[in-house]
């Protein structure tokens, strides 16, 4: 019951067997061993599993808790995960944004709301903090009180903003 | 005494018995907030965790099979069905492990041998070549019970009419200072007793007595339990483990399964989360005992997020039945308080947080008459253990609430209320301790002022005829490190070629950033840039030893171990330079790096020093590797009378604080909304300021969270909603909407530049505090946690004709 | 989890029949946020899924010829909430499908495995039966179509029979002057599953006199969710304060809650009352504004109606804006 699909994961191609109930966080961890994507539920609760998915013939990526997602549905997707947000030793200005303001603690949720942001700050590059908070509501963090992760988020704006301009 | 006095006391063994003067001591570092060092592995993923490590298509797949029923005798396992599955390697049960363990109280098994106590009680373990074969496995042991009556509330467990859940109470091996009650269901009877409780009644304005409730949390940690154990030819086992307590693990489950502590080595990289669940042991002896019988195979064991919620560790449950006397002025007279904790089915750790609730039992106040009863009883419960406050936000929720009740009957301000009795230094505890130099009336104060306690409340969001009110409260703390008298510290500090420094420590950062911390002080006590310090993580066969990562006391008591350690190899390095240099090591320093004379204004890059020596004008060569050594134990705290609980010094200090929130409640739904909570916390000398506020914020919005949505739903003895869809976090949207945190510094006699800790802190008061504030904002009272929305609706309905 | 296969049926045809002789252990698999749930769990135990939402269809969003909406049964919940042309004609439904769980699992559920799991408390159902919403379903016997509230069988019971499957939502032309509101109370401020939702939503009766058409629908208070017909009758003769305040009660009225570990059945009915109340209040302004803003549609802007009450403060389209 394994089917081979095609992956681009963080922008290299992948041919792989997978079994049909895998899911595709368990692809990306165990077969990949992409380890950056975390498991914090399996039920789709907790964000910690949230990778960028671009499905086949869609025009953008979108944010999708990988542990919801059958690995054989994943056949032809362009993926981002944590591992990919950085790029030539160049961090996102998310990632950079978290380090300044203490927005990560135990760093189990980081990878998924980092990713869940990205997404966030592509669609809206200038989020109010309300925006903020509702996009981050399916992104558990039981160190910070998201008070940081919230400040990060609006730094890494302001500071895609400077570029844009 | 100064911190630099005590520190010349205790380091007779160090390299010599010069001691480096004070004004050595340039606090460049303390005090300041760089980044946290290991920030770039966790925001690019490139972290490792447990779960991250790779094992190879070897590894094992380990699975537990867990009761189903709380109660009942155990009359058959049959696994023979599960052992003839292809593909499973490995079939363990209580047969093979019948020891008992446990971290105060031996009251434990790795699993159940002739009865089950609560459902998810693991029965047997089994290890196969994939996770879905170990389910298939687990779902064939066949098991036959014979149910008993269970017990689920403590009051009832306490009363001779219960049935007795552990009747080999009377055998079980126990720490001195637990005292289990043989023939009854109490593991821990702490008792305290002082002054004359008639005379404390008599000269009260007021004597009120209210019950309170808190059900069971968990802590909800991101990653869930995980542990990979592997056996080698020589018999040794390593076990890779999300651990608060390595050297705790090692310790336990070295004796439980007989085997010896240099054979077991525990290996614990970063940690997604504790919060005092991952400390002590859970799960991880059954992950050993399979690997014992894997053939070398490695075999990984880890917790759903559904079995994270009953199978593993959860704050237990208390009832608190709370009796005080007041002066018409809001002076306490006495105070008679009655703790019953919901133990569950064991209480090897909870015992200790029961005895923590009765020396800690009046609250931060000076109470001249007392009679406190912290009894923890065994429950058909799942298994309590220490969790982020130990017994504080628990005891708090009450004690908090009867402060507000009993100003407001009187007429009187709460604040003033808790000025007027919060410890000040030289107080006598409840226990007979003398309250050390505290600032907790200075927190209290600023707590109010920064929630604008004398001014109303902000305007509606919604203006004026909303349904809506708003409303402010606040609460005081104290808490602790609780522990037993004597838990170690030690590091070691080992220079490098390039004239870095490596530092050793037992202490896990489990995200409160102990790591940098750790730094800051390392490279404060050497003289060195924090960019060139390393702080490693933990192997018990490489780190030095670490009682836990519990009871907020790495700052303060490994920090003394990594600050002597660091002093210790400054001390070497210069002691080599001055014979080198033929100077006095007076006028010697070391300087980002650099080791610097203030006589010769020579100066030498560690780099050429640290491990290769120096040259003497003669020829030859002194030094060779640096290492320094550091090690840190409380040498003072006395045993407690079992009858009275009075004694000259029950702990080492307590961190002091307070919490004001202001709340918005909507009148017709019960919705509560937190708009603001204010912080003050006196952490001795804040290290890191920065993440001494991190730890604020995050404390205060898991008390939030606990105090309005949280509680683990149980129906004789089932666990309803093990489960993110209906066991909720607070989210983004749900935390306030402004976080003050306020540092208040009174220096700790035997801290590091004066620390303590402030790890549990932040989440003692806050659930108290918004409790307050909902009465101020809608004058009901919620007397048991959480306080939910229907809660809210429901008291209000009531106040309506 | 237990392994299964997943099948790409090559048509409508073959899904069909592959479901059908599967009996239950073939199981119809869309977003998979409930299935994958309740295969980890353990309580399912398929041999295989077959994946819908490769078959034509099912992933658009289109105007029939006669004016209709037809939504895909398996257009997730962000594709459904920005379309234009639901946001349009039909922002109640918007409404409600952004108030399900969070953004990154809305760009998984779909609307249609919404009404398929048949929960009472799924939240596009309540805003369905206002939009008396029609069920397109294929199976064995070929397609045919199912009024939303005969869909809605028991809970956790759909009019699906075995080899039948959802296809499409349709939606009847928006009417004049139509105009919605979605609220929800869950336990934590957004995200959570509905203890109690209400959708209230109003038009035009004709454009001869003042008078206008009610629905309210309600969600989680009953084996399925429900429609209160006497309250929307009441608000069509009376839409005064007293006649708002009238119509709630009769809302609360048709509820037929019962206790469980997400609230009690009395909280339950007493928030129908608020939540119906605030509802068809935030609908009487909305067509105010409308009117003053002469909007064909008369739609409430999108996001104006807050499903967690606070902290809602401007910018609300571009929220919902994303999947496609």
């Amino acid at each position: 019951m394994n089917h081979d699909i095609h992956l681009i994961v963080n922008g290299e191609a992948y041919l792989l067997s997978v079994p049909a109930h895998h899911t595709l966080l368990q692809v990306l961890r165990e077969q990949l061993v992409l380890t950056g994507t975390k498991n914090g539920c399996e039920a789709g609760e907790c964000g910690a599993c949230a990778v960028l998915v671009k499905w086949p013939g869609a025009d953008h990526a979108e944010p999708v808790n990988s542990c919801m997602v059958l690995a054989p549905e994943a056949d032809g997707a362009e993926i981002v995960t944590i591992e990919g947000l950085a790029h030539d030793e160049q961090l996102d200005p998310l990632q950079e944004a978290f380090i300044t303001t203490g927005a990560t603690q135990c760093g189990f949720c980081t990878p998924g709301i980092l990713v869940n942001a990205r997404a966030l700050l592509d669609r809206t590059p200038d989020p109010s903090e309300t925006e903020i908070r509702e996009a981050l509501v399916g992104n558990l963090c039981r160190c910070t009180g998201y008070v940081r992760i919230i400040d990060a988020i609006e730094m890494a704006a302001r500071a895609g903003r400077e570029v844009a301009r | 005494m100064t911190r630099d006095q005590e520190s010349g006391a205790r380091s007779q063994e160090s390299a010599s018995s010069f001691q480096l003067p004070a004004s050595n001591r340039k606090h460049s570092l303390i005090g300041t907030s760089p980044q946290r060092i290991e920030g770039r592995a966790k925001v690019t993923g490139a972290a490792t965790y447990v779960d991250d490590m790779q094992f190879g298509p070897n590894l094992l797949h380990g699975m537990l099979k867990h009761s189903p029923i709380p109660h009942g005798i155990i009359v058959r396992i049959d696994v023979s069905k599960a052992r003839a599955l292809p593909g499973v390697r490995v079939v363990v049960t209580g047969e093979d492990f019948p020891g008992y363990t446990g971290l105060y109280l031996k009251d434990r098994r790795i699993f159940a041998l002739d009865r089950v106590r609560y459902v998810g009680d693991t029965i047997a373990a089994v290890a196969a070549d994939t996770p879905e074969i170990a389910q298939q496995a687990v779902d064939l042991i066949e098991v036959e019970f014979e149910p008993l009556p269970g017990v689920f509330d403590p009051e009832f467990g306490a009363s001779p009419e219960a049935p007795l859940i552990h009747p080999e109470l009377g055998n079980y091996e126990a720490v001195p200072f637990i005292f289990p009650q043989p023939g009854t269901n109490v593991s821990n009877w702490m008792k305290v007793r002082k002054g004359d409780m008639d005379k404390g009644w008599a000269e009260a304005d007021l004597v009120y007595e209210h019950k309170y409730r808190v059900p069971h949390i968990q802590h909800v940690p991101l990653e869930t339990h995980v542990c990979v154990a592997q056996q080698d030819v020589n018999g040794k086992i390593t076990l890779w483990s999300s651990s608060q307590s390595p050297f705790a693990q090692r310790n336990l489950i070295a004796k439980a399964l007989h085997i010896s502590h240099s054979k077991l080595r525990v290996i614990t990289p970063y940690v997604g989360g504790g919060f005092g669940c991952k400390a002590g042991v859970s799960m991880e002896g059954a992950a050993v005992a399979l690997a014992m019988n894997a053939k070398g195979r490695p075999v990984k064991l880890r917790m759903t997020r559904e079995e994270e919620f009953y199978t593993t560790f959860v704050r237990q449950g208390l009832v608190a039945i709370i009796k005080m006397g007041m002066t018409q002025e809001g002076r306490i007279t006495a105070v008679h308080n009655r703790f019953y904790w919901d133990g569950g089915a064991s209480t090897e750790y909870g015992t200790n947080i029961t005895r923590a609730a009765g020396y800690s039992g009046t609250g931060p106040y000076y109470v001249p008459n007392i009679h406190i009863d912290s009894l923890c009883v065994y429950t058909n419960h799942p298994v309590g253990g220490a969790m982020r406050g130990f017994g504080m936000p628990e005891i708090h929720w009450g004690i908090e609430q009867h402060i507000d009740q009993m100003a407001e009957k009187l007429g009187l301000d709460p604040v003033q209320v808790r000025l007027i009795n919060c410890l000040k230094d030289g107080d006598e505890t409840l226990t007979g301790m003398i309250m050390h130099p505290t600032g907790l009336s200075q927190c209290i104060q600023k707590a109010a002022e920064a929630i604008g306690w004398t001014s109303p409340p902000a305007p509606l969001l919604e203006g004026e005829g909303s349904h809506k009110r708003r409303g402010k409260g606040l609460a005081a703390m104290w808490k602790a490190p609780a522990m037993p008298p004597n838990p170690g510290s030690s590091a070691i500090v080992r220079m490098n070629e390039d004239g870095t420094a490596t530092v050793s420590i037992g202490g896990v950062d489990i995200g409160q950033g102990a790591l940098t911390a750790m730094a800051q002080l390392a490279a404060e006590g050497l003289g060195v840039k924090i960019e060139d310090v390393r702080v490693n993580t933990v192997d018990t066969d490489y780190s030095p030893y670490e009682w836990q990562t519990v009871a907020s006391r790495l700052t303060w008591s490994m920090g003394n171990a990594v600050l002597q350690a660091a002093e210790n190899a400054k001390l070497q390095i210069l002691q080599t330079v001055a014979e080198a240099w033929n100077e006095d090591i007076n006028d010697l320093d070391i300087i980002d790096g650099q080791v610097v004379s203030y006589r010769s204004e020579e100066s030498r890059s560690l780099r050429d020093i640290a491990v290769y020596g120096m040259q003497r004008p003669d020829g030859t060569w002194i030094g060779g590797p640096v290492l320094g050594r550091g090690n840190f134990m409380p040498e003072y705290v006395t045993p407690l009378d079992p009858e009275t609980g009075q004694g000259p010094r029950a702990v080492v200090h307590f961190t002091t604080g307070c919490q004001a929130v202001e709340v918005e409640v909507d009148e017709e739904t019960g919705e509560v909304q937190v708009l603001k909570i204010v912080s003050a916390y006196d952490v001795g000398r804040a290290i890191n300021p920065d993440m001494v506020r991190t730890q604020m914020e995050g404390g205060a919005v898991q008390g939030m969270s606990t105090a309005l949505l949280e509680g683990i739903i149980l129906q004789n003895g089932v666990p309803r909603n093990p489960n993110f869809t209906d066991y909720r976090i607070a989210t983004a949207v749900d935390a306030p909407l402004e976080l003050e945190s306020i540092i208040v510094e009174v220096p700790q006699d035997d801290g590091p530049f004066g620390a303590r800790g402030v790890g549990e802190h932040p989440m003692v008061p806050t659930a108290p505090a918004i409790a307050n504030a909902v009465y101020n904002a809608v004058g009901i009272r919620i007397d048991s946690m959480p306080i939910t929305s229907e809660k809210v609706w429901r008291e209000l309905a009531k106040t309506r004709p | 989890m237990q392994p299964f296969d997943y099948l790409i049926p090559k048509d409508h045809a073959e899904a069909s029949a592959l479901l059908a002789a599967g009996g239950g252990s073939v199981r119809p698999f869309m977003g998979g946020t409930d299935f994958l749930i309740r295969a980890r769990g353990g309580f399912i135990r398929p041999q295989s899924v077959v994946d819908l939402k490769v078959l034509p269809g099912m992933r658009e969003i289109r105007q029939s010829p006669d004016g209709w909406l037809v939504i895909g049964a398996a257009c997730t919940m962000n594709q459904v909430a920005a379309h234009p042309l639901v946001l349009a004609g039909y922002d109640l439904l918007a409404q409600a499908c952004n108030s399900v769980a969070s953004y990154q699992l809305r760009n998984r559920a779909t609307i249609g495995g919404n009404c398929c799991n048949a929960s009472p408390a799924a939240d596009t159902a309540p805003a369905l039966f206002c939009l008396d919403a029609v069920a397109e379903t294929y199976g064995p016997a070929g397609a045919r179509r199912i009024p939303i509230a005969d869909f809605f069988v028991g809970p956790g019971r759909s009019a699906l029979q075995l080899g039948e499957f959802l296809t499409a939502i349709h939606l009847p032309p928006a009417p004049t002057g139509a105009c919605g509101a979605f609220n929800k109370l869950g336990r934590t401020k957004l995200g959570d599953i509905s203890a109690v939702s209400v959708a209230v939503y109003a038009w035009e009766h004709d454009t001869e006199t003042p008078r206008r058409d009610w629905r309210i629908a309600l969600g989680a208070v009953g084996p399925t969710p429900l429609r209160a017909p006497e309250a929307e009758a009441a608000l069509a003769a009376d839409a005064s304060p007293q006649g708002v305040q009238r119509a709630a009660e009769l809302t609360a009225a048709a509820a037929r809650p019962i206790d469980d570990i997400r609230a009690s059945a009395a909280y339950r009915r007493a928030m129908v009352a608020v939540l119906a109340r605030r509802g068809i209040e935030a609908v009487l302004a909305g067509i105010a504004r409308a009117g003053l803003q002469a909007v064909p549609f008369g739609g409430v802007p999108a996001g104006s109606v807050s499903p967690t009450g606070v902290l809602r403060e401007g910018r609300p389209e571009q929220m919902i804006g994303g999947a496609a």
